[in-house]
């Protein structure tokens, strides 16, 4: 599998979230079933990054997704968790364009910005748009470690199925002490995740430093 | 943007962050890491790509083959005693039998699967019964035995009727389907068991779940739905020890009408002035609408049963399909859980002996800074929270003496990998010390506490 794209970050933050699980299947593919929980609770994966190193620079990411399972018998490598992208965002209009092409990520058209707020204990994470604010999220640590993740990204463009691999490095923690929070304030891009019954709290809270984050080529199946 | 935090350090996009950060580089130009097989779990060979159903049959056995000598194994060993508190286990990464493991792993609460009375009754039963019932409850598998135990359980309970299940599991199955529809609610608690996350599932009725031992989540989580409402809880939690506050989580379920079930697994035969389970203990033994619990953990037989009203049961009797499609239990097992329940009454001082031996091993335990989480029962988690480790660490206690089941995630959350210890009214203060000691000498080694 050859690498197409890599981008370094300085944070990042992943938090799991349970979300009805007839709201995941309402974003998904039909192709694609969410990973339950528990019964009819799935997961939204809210991912932050401050990536400072990429072709267009330092930027900041958001990204929405729900967990699928990672195909495991069709592919040789085994990859711990799959997402699906539904709902981007970046504070870079080519990082969008590029990231768009690439991967066929859906992104929100218009820029965000955000604050990675980080104290010993408390990673908090504020986004806005157009100066309101979208998200206030933050997580915790437990014990650091340096690794690697594999994962699946699943992506549409147009009725193609697409997958790739995101490989993620980097310093690590993650505990499910329910620790975190996030308060979603109304804004374009959290319409939809209002309406729906989500979690305010992450059952999980994964958070990354000094890291990179590779794609590995993109098939069809 | 405002900006009025005070916290250390911010950093945003477009600005460069105070110090260079130490990097990790990645080998860009050829395949992606493949991370050790002990850093994957059942959770990734849930699904699969492919039309075939066994297309993960392969990935998964590959992977198990990989795990299990590093850990797993110590899942299914199998015993060559009855489960008392010394047990021989063989194991199965050596094929040597170890004996005189101090048993800290077996659900025999009250020590009663293996005394003389219950085994003379379950080899009488034999005699004139022979080995299975043959039978659906309601067809031919229905013995006089079976109706005496079932009158005496309902005594026991102080209920107007119990039914009895050939498992716990299938008690909460077939009890949950039974009574709830499509378009009723069912609100549990987020650490209820699969077989009540089972039944809520196989009765179609929208589920939710609510923060565990919290009222106000139960409040919440009720709040807005109109039509018939169960609300789910257990008397011990078996993965923490720990206990719901009934009252309170009663008041929420009258103030919305809803009615409340109560899985007394951990709890019933061993909580309460007369062991009809936490519910007694609690003073609501009357207000709470469904009682469920089973005969595999305190009374050391099998089956489940529900206690309620005449009127609950016999409409369960036509509606609990995991029960009349099931054979009936085996009348020797019978046997055996009416002698036991028959001892449960004639000696309260077994119940006094259990709670003298878990305040004892937590007294034991704290000496020794072994971390044992918030247990209120007999059920005491020795918390691990590493979730790579908890393997080696209970290969360890295996190996110099103790029996004790690991836990780890999926069965518990990331970080929250724990042995689940069950103190039994059998265990000697000989049989604590020698567990405590070992323990905590074990987890010395590892920086979990200090011997």
């Amino acid at each position: 599998m050859s690498v197409v794209g890599s981008y370094r970050f300085h944070t990042g933050v992943s938090a799991f979230f349970e979300m009805a699980t007839a709201d995941a299947r309402a974003v998904l593919p039909k192709h694609l079933e969410p990973i339950e929980v528990r019964h009819e609770r799935s997961v939204l994966s809210v991912n932050a990054f401050l990536f400072d190193d990429s072709v267009v620079g330092p930027y900041t990411e958001l990204m929405f997704a729900v967990i699928v399972p990672p195909s495991v018998a069709a592919w040789g490598v085994h990859a711990k968790a799959g997402l699906y992208p539904f709902l981007c965002a970046t504070s870079n209009e080519e990082a969008r364009r590029i990231k768009a092409e690439r991967f066929h990520f859906p992104y929100h058209h218009q820029n965000i910005d955000a604050q990675f707020i980080e104290t010993e204990d408390r990673l908090r994470v504020r986004i806005f748009g157009c100066d309101a604010p979208i998200l206030d999220l933050s997580v915790t640590p437990e014990s650091w470690e340096t690794t690697t993740h594999l994962l699946q990204g699943f992506m549409m463009n147009g009725t193609e199925r697409l997958r790739t691999i995101l490989q993620i490095t980097g310093d690590y923690t993650v505990h499910e002490m329910e620790r975190g929070e996030m308060t979603l304030f109304p804004h374009p891009i959290t319409t939809d995740l209002l309406r729906q019954d989500v979690s305010p709290y992450p059952f999980r809270e994964h958070w990354f430093k000094n890291g990179t984050e590779v794609f590995h080529k993109i098939e069809a199946f | 943007m405002s900006d009025n935090t005070n916290e250390s350090s911010v950093a945003r996009g477009k600005a460069e962050p105070s110090a260079p950060p130490r990097r990790l580089d990645v080998d860009e130009t050829d395949t992606a890491a493949v991370p050790a097989a002990m850093e994957y779990d059942y959770t990734n060979f849930y699904f699969g790509a492919g039309d075939d159903p066994f297309a993960l049959l392969a990935p998964f056995d590959e992977w198990y083959r990989q795990v299990k000598p590093a850990g797993y194994y110590l899942y299914e060993l199998p015993l060559h005693t009855a489960p008392g508190t010394r047990v021989d286990v063989e194991d199965t990464k050596t094929n040597e039998i170890r004996r005189g493991l101090v048993n800290f792993a077996s659900y025999n609460y009250l020590g009663l699967s293996y005394r003389p009375e219950v085994k003379k009754a379950i080899h009488e039963a034999v005699d004139i019964y022979g080995g299975g019932s043959s039978g659906s409850p309601i067809l031919s598998g229905t013995t006089d035995l079976h109706r005496r135990f079932n009158d005496e359980m309902a005594a026991f309970k102080g209920k107007e009727a119990v039914m009895v299940f050939p498992t716990g599991y299938s008690a909460n199955v077939g009890t949950i389907a039974g009574l709830m529809r499509s378009g009723d609610l069912i609100v549990a608690d987020q650490f209820a068991h699969a077989s009540i996350v089972d039944g809520m599932i196989l009765s179609k009725a929208k589920s939710r779940f609510f923060r565990h031992n919290r009222p106000d989540d139960l409040d919440r989580k009720l709040s807005g739905f109109s039509g018939k409402k169960l609300v789910i809880v257990e008397g011990v939690y078996s993965m923490d020890g720990d206990v719901p506050p009934l009252p309170e989580l009663l008041e929420v379920c009258r103030k919305h009408g809803a009615r409340l079930l109560i899985d007394e697994a951990h709890s019933a035969f061993v909580f309460g002035p007369t062991g009809k389970g936490l519910a007694e203990a609690q003073g609501v033994e009357d207000e709470v609408d469904i009682h469920i619990g089973t005969f595999s953990k305190s009374l050391g037989g099998q089956g489940g049963y529900v206690a309620g009203s005449q009127q609950l049961i016999n409409y369960l009797r036509g509606f609990s399909r995991s029960r009349f499609f099931s054979c009936a239990l085996s009348p020797a097992v019978v046997a055996g859980l009416r002698a036991s329940l028959e001892l449960v009454q004639k000696e309260p001082h077994l119940r006094t002996q259990l709670w003298d031996n878990v305040a004892h091993m937590q007294k034991l335990l704290a000496e020794r800074g072994v971390p044992i989480g918030d247990s209120t029962s007999q059920v005491i988690p020795i918390m691990i929270r590493d979730d790579a480790r908890i393997f080696m660490i209970g290969e360890e206690l295996f190996r110099e003496g103790v029996f004790i089941n690991p836990v780890r995630y999926p069965a518990v959350g990331k970080h929250k990998s724990r042995f689940r210890m069950s103190i039994s009214a059998a265990h000697t203060k000989h049989d604590l010390e020698e567990g405590a000691n070992t323990i905590a000498r074990v987890l010395g080694r590892y920086g979990i506490c200090q011997s």
